[in-house]
């Protein structure tokens, strides 16, 4: 390799990274380069057609068809598209029980996150034991996480109503009701914002000092500090987990088969355990096919309307606005 | 305070440049109080409880669980349900084994594929390269739900079904995030040192391998980390590929585990209590002594973060 | 990997040898069986004997059991069969006809007659259960009618004569009142929140929940309607039974027949399975009783039988399997443990069933035989995974009281006509 001083402009070392090479016939060497590029991301290229590219397509397929994975598949056309978002009621609520659980538990999550996260940025003593405490629950697996919480939301001898007992009231049989399973599902999310927390506080540590020592000179109080300093400076690193937390919680599985069934009465049912539902038990894997695709698109379109709402609220330090 | 009179506009940082040397007084934003304490207790009170409540349950004996009266704090003190566990009708032993061989044979892999993919990317030039590295971001949009269908029709043609095989094979053809974090890992190695190397006669792979790999190992632990955790949890997987039992891993078995009892009686949810005791405590212990490679993750992934 | 190759594929993937009658192809030198089974402990157990003897006398023959929880069998049965490492046996029940219909079990009517096995004549009526489509599937394994438990004890102190075939409605809503003590916490009845306990209640009054011909759904037909809300005053308007909450204020994962064993309630309808159980509580004084009848007599019965499904590569050996299984030596153990009322009835009137050794309490078993002409069965429709998922779903507010029996009736029978396919 030649010094970077031979080499063309346009085609700079440090362009590499990015720029395609001009369209001039490759030097042996970098024809060598690139053969050994596609060498070396084969593992990736070969993962990506086998398991990803080509089941993608074939889950295109099979959303047009009626399969039962015994029998070859039979062509249907639009119906089962068309059946799930005009004659399906239980699909419609299952969105409906999604869009609740994602949208309420990432933003919620997100503002636990966010002022317990304020409170160990703060000067306190024993900073580290509470910071372990509330991010321990971030570590427990999912399949234990709910088991737990199977325990924690008994109606008589879990700790959840029993606390509420306390203060007089009468804790409803969050499993069993269908006005409060949805709630309980979130309640067992926020359990584990403590992995959120700690994001955010690695956030805050980046904050210049000399932003809240102006701010204080200004005359702000801790509170309004926390809105104009902490804030805006955090809102790269909210947003993205916002997009990610989202995307995320509308592929939630293991917490509902696992504590509700789906039930009462599909109250709590979410799209990934109705779909898995209907491929692996009802054996409709077209129909399952078609949720999948839909649950894809409406993820779609929730990322593309945070995306262009962003604007208007996360603020990077590139951008100054007078 | 002193005289000085700040800029009106959003602040940039002006240095050391007042003349105090200390700073007597803590910044409002990090004064804490009795009411920052309290609510730190009571906080961390309510993300403990759970927990406890599971020591308290797994520590309960059989008459207590069947007769529903769990308290939050341990009545009983039955330790040897930890053995007893062992002596179900379900191979609670082979479901360990199981996950620790899933969990480790899928960061082996993911390591391996990820960093030479990962490395490609990040060194080597090739024509299009920018548009599949713009694929390759791109498919980390896509829900695993899509491909759930078709993967278990392509697994059950090749005989997989019921073996760690469609767990653990697909992880050695690398992912999308994996990539993206070597590949901002090494954008950080300076260049000068692949020209030195290449000088002393090391070709392409002579500097991955001798070179870069070596200095890729904080990046390279934490994707065993996130890939152990993530494949130690993981229970859709087994749930749908996995039957026999003695081929469960742990996450799946402590399922079963609420379902095989005897019919007419309650799950022993004290055992199932252990059982999520042994799920949950690998991943604490991985966290502890990992936390500096997480960092360290952070670093690279800009404001990707940790999950 | 082109959609059209994959279709080629899967075409390709579907149906094995199964044509519709003919002797399957057996590889016979195939000689490993994988069973699979649903149920708890108990019944492991009780299927190992059986295989245990079964190797015994086919010593060539490998045969594991496989138990899978009954929540998650279809899920992994499916696995199995779609990716041809399907089960060699399988146990069905109502649900053989998901199956049947899908052509994925082997028509055995010309393997039953090669071997000289006569369903009827060994097993009765049910013998008839498992057929589809003019073929027969399956060879009766188990079975037994509901029969009503009831707790001597409860019935001394309350002054109220045992439960006989002859009660009523009326006799049985009588006991039940008396039976119920509010200051104790007594309830007289456990409840008939479980399908084949309120499908009899249907039936004895003369309604269908499915056609027998066609399978088509009926449950809002006035004797549907009549029969549900005899069932929902049972809970809500004479309280002699107790609603889930009232389960769940006895306990976590408090049902039926756990509050049986504990005195909590007087009677109890559910299968033979819970005779082990009970008679293994001490101070428990129980005895069972044929289930009463309404207009009619008419009562559920649990079954299952022993299926091939066409993905087996030795049928001729899986069927030798299963006939040794269900012959008196191969269902021996099931009575022998308590496990359940085997269907072979050479055993149930013998008194290797009538009057077993695990039970040391006098119990009339009698009432099983007694029974068996009274057992409906519901058609086996194709759709019966989502049935049961629709009665699940519609049937929650019922159960709490928050939904009276016309409304939740239509709203049931619209959710079983989006999905039960009536045939012809």
């Amino acid at each position: 390799m030649t010094s970077t001083a031979l080499r063309p402009p346009t085609a700079g070392r440090a362009a590499s990274r990015g720029a395609a090479p001009p369209r001039q016939k490759l030097t042996p060497h970098r024809r060598k380069e690139a053969l050994t590029f596609y060498l070396f991301i084969s593992p990736w290229v070969i993962g990506f057609v086998v398991f990803l590219l080509g089941p993608m397509l074939f889950s295109i397929y099979l959303s047009f068809t009626e399969w039962d994975s015994f029998t070859a598949p039979v062509w249907v056309g639009l119906d089962n598209y068309i059946t799930l978002l005009t004659d399906d009621p239980i699909f419609l609520r299952v969105m409906g029980n999604t869009a609740y659980y994602s949208l309420i538990s990432v933003p919620l999550g997100m503002v636990v996150s966010l002022f317990i996260a304020n409170l160990l940025n703060k000067k306190v003593r024993f900073r580290k034991l509470f910071r372990t405490l509330v991010y321990l629950p971030h570590l427990i697996p999912i399949v234990a996480v709910a088991l737990i919480f199977q325990m924690v939301f008994a109606p008589e001898a879990g700790p959840l109503n029993q606390a509420l007992a306390l203060i007089g009231i009468d804790g409803p049989n969050w499993l069993r009701d269908a006005d409060w399973v949805k709630p309980a599902l979130i309640l067992m999310s926020l359990w584990q914002a403590g992995g959120g927390t700690i994001l955010l506080l690695a956030g805050m540590n980046g904050i210049p000092k000399e932003l809240y020592e102006a701010a204080e000179i200004d005359g702000a109080s801790g509170f309004r500090q926390f809105w104009s300093v902490t804030f805006p400076q955090l809102t790269p690193v909210i947003f993205f987990n916002l997009i990610m937390g989202i995307i995320g919680s509308f592929q939630v599985f293991a917490q509902v088969f696992i504590l509700t069934g789906g039930g009462p009465d599909n109250a709590s049912q979410m799209a990934v355990p109705m779909l898995f539902d209907e491929a692996f038990r009802f054996y409709h894997m077209g129909y399952g096919s078609a949720i999948a695709w839909i649950l894809f698109v409406v993820i779609m379109a929730f990322t593309a309307l945070a995306f262009a709402t962003s604007g208007r609220w996360v603020f990077y330090e590139s951008e100054v606005r007078q | 305070m002193s005289a000085m009179t700040p800029a009106p506009t959003a602040p940039t940082a002006v240095g050391g440049g007042r003349a105090r040397p200390t700073r007597p007084r803590t910044l409002s934003a990090f004064r804490s109080g009795p009411l920052t304490y309290g609510l730190l207790v009571i906080l961390s009170a309510i993300f403990t409880v759970p927990l406890v409540f599971v020591v308290s349950i797994a520590l309960s004996s059989d008459a207590t669980v069947s007769t529903g009266q769990l308290s939050i704090l341990p009545r009983d003190f039955e330790f040897s349900n930890f053995v007893k566990i062992f002596q179900t009708s379900l191979p609670v032993g082979s479901f360990l084994v199981n996950s620790v061989i899933i969990a480790v044979s899928s960061a082996i892999g993911q390591v391996l594929s990820s960093s030479l993919v990962g490395y490609a990317f990040a060194r080597l030039r090739a024509p299009g390269k920018r548009p599949l590295f713009f694929v390759v971001i791109a498919t980390m949009m896509i829900p695993a739900q899509i491909t759930m269908i078709p993967q278990f029709w392509i697994f059950s043609q090749l005989g997989w079904i019921d073996s760690f095989l469609p767990l653990i094979v697909p992880q050695f053809f690398s992912n999308a995030f994996n990539i993206f974090l070597v590949r901002q890992f090494v954008t950080r190695i300076p260049y000068e040192m692949d020209e030195a190397a290449s000088i002393d006669g090391l070709g392409f792979f002579g500097i991955y391998a001798r070179l870069i790999l070596p200095m890729m190992t904080p990046i390279l632990i934490a994707i065993a980390i996130f890939t152990l955790t993530a494949m130690w949890g993981d229970f859709m997987g087994p749930l749908i590929y996995i039957n026999s039992e003695d081929k469960m891993p742990l996450a799946l078995g402590v399922q079963y585990l609420t379902s095989t009892s005897q019919e007419l009686q309650t799950p022993p949810w004290n055992l199932i209590m252990v059982g999520s005791i042994f799920l949950s405590l690998p991943m604490i212990i991985i966290y502890y002594f990992g936390q500096k490679y997480m960092y360290e993750m952070n670093l690279s992934a800009g404001s990707a973060g940790v999950k | 990997m082109g959609a059209a190759g994959a279709a080629a594929g899967l075409a390709a993937c579907g149906g094995g040898s199964a044509g519709g009658g003919g002797v399957p192809e057996s590889d016979e030198s195939h000689t490993s069986f994988v069973m699979t089974v649903w149920g708890g402990e108990e019944d492991k157990n009780a299927y190992q004997a059986r295989i245990d003897l079964a190797k015994e006398k086919f010593p060539d023959y490998d045969i594991t059991l496989q138990l899978i929880p009954s929540e998650n069998y279809e899920q992994k049965v499916q696995t199995m069969i779609s990716s041809k490492t399907g089960p060699d046996i399988m146990q069905v029940a109502e649900n053989v006809n998901v199956y049947a219909s899908k052509k994925q079990l082997v028509p055995i009517d010309d393997l039953l007659s090669e071997s000289g096995l006569d369903l009827e004549a060994t097993f009765g009526p049910v013998g008839a259960n498992y057929t589809w489509d003019g073929a027969t599937y399956g060879v009766p394994d188990r079975s037994g009618a509901m029969v009503l438990y009831y707790n001597k004890d409860l019935f001394d102190e309350a002054g109220v004569e045992y439960p006989t075939a002859d009660w009523d409605w009326d006799t049985f809503l009588e006991a039940a009142k008396a039976l119920t003590d509010p200051s104790k916490g007594q309830f007289g009845y456990g409840g008939v929140g479980w399908w084949p306990q309120w499908f009899s209640l249907v039936a004895q009054n003369g309604g269908n929940v499915l056609d027998p011909e066609t399978g088509a759904p009926g449950v809002n037909s006035p004797e549907a309607v009549e029969a549900l809300q005899f069932a929902h005053d049972l809970y809500f308007t004479h309280k002699v039974a107790p609603t889930e909450v009232d389960y769940s204020n006895m306990g976590p994962e408090m049902g039926a027949d756990g509050a049986f064993q504990q005195g909590l309630v007087a009677m109890n309808s559910t299968g033979f399975w819970a005779v082990g159980g009970n008679a293994g509580i001490e101070g428990l004084n129980w005895d069972i009783a044929p289930f009463f009848h309404g207009a009619e007599s008419a009562v559920s019965a649990f079954g299952s039988a022993l299926v091939i499904p066409t993905a087996a590569k030795n049928p001729k050996g899986s069927f030798e399997i299963i006939q040794f299984l269900t012959s008196l030596e191969g269902q021996t153990p099931i009575a022998d443990a308590g496990q359940d009322v085997p269907a072979n009835l050479e055993l149930q009137q013998s008194d290797a069933f009538l009057d077993p050794d695990w039970l040391e309490a006098d119990v009339n078993l009698q009432a099983f035989p007694d029974s068996a002409e009274m057992i409906f069965t519901p058609k086996f429709i194709p759709e019966w995974n989502e049935m049961q998922k629709a009665i699940d779903d519609a049937m929650a507010s019922f159960w709490l009281g928050e939904s009276d029996a016309q409304t939740t009736a239509d709203d049931l029978q619209g959710r079983l006509e989006r999905v039960i396919k009536p045939s012809e």
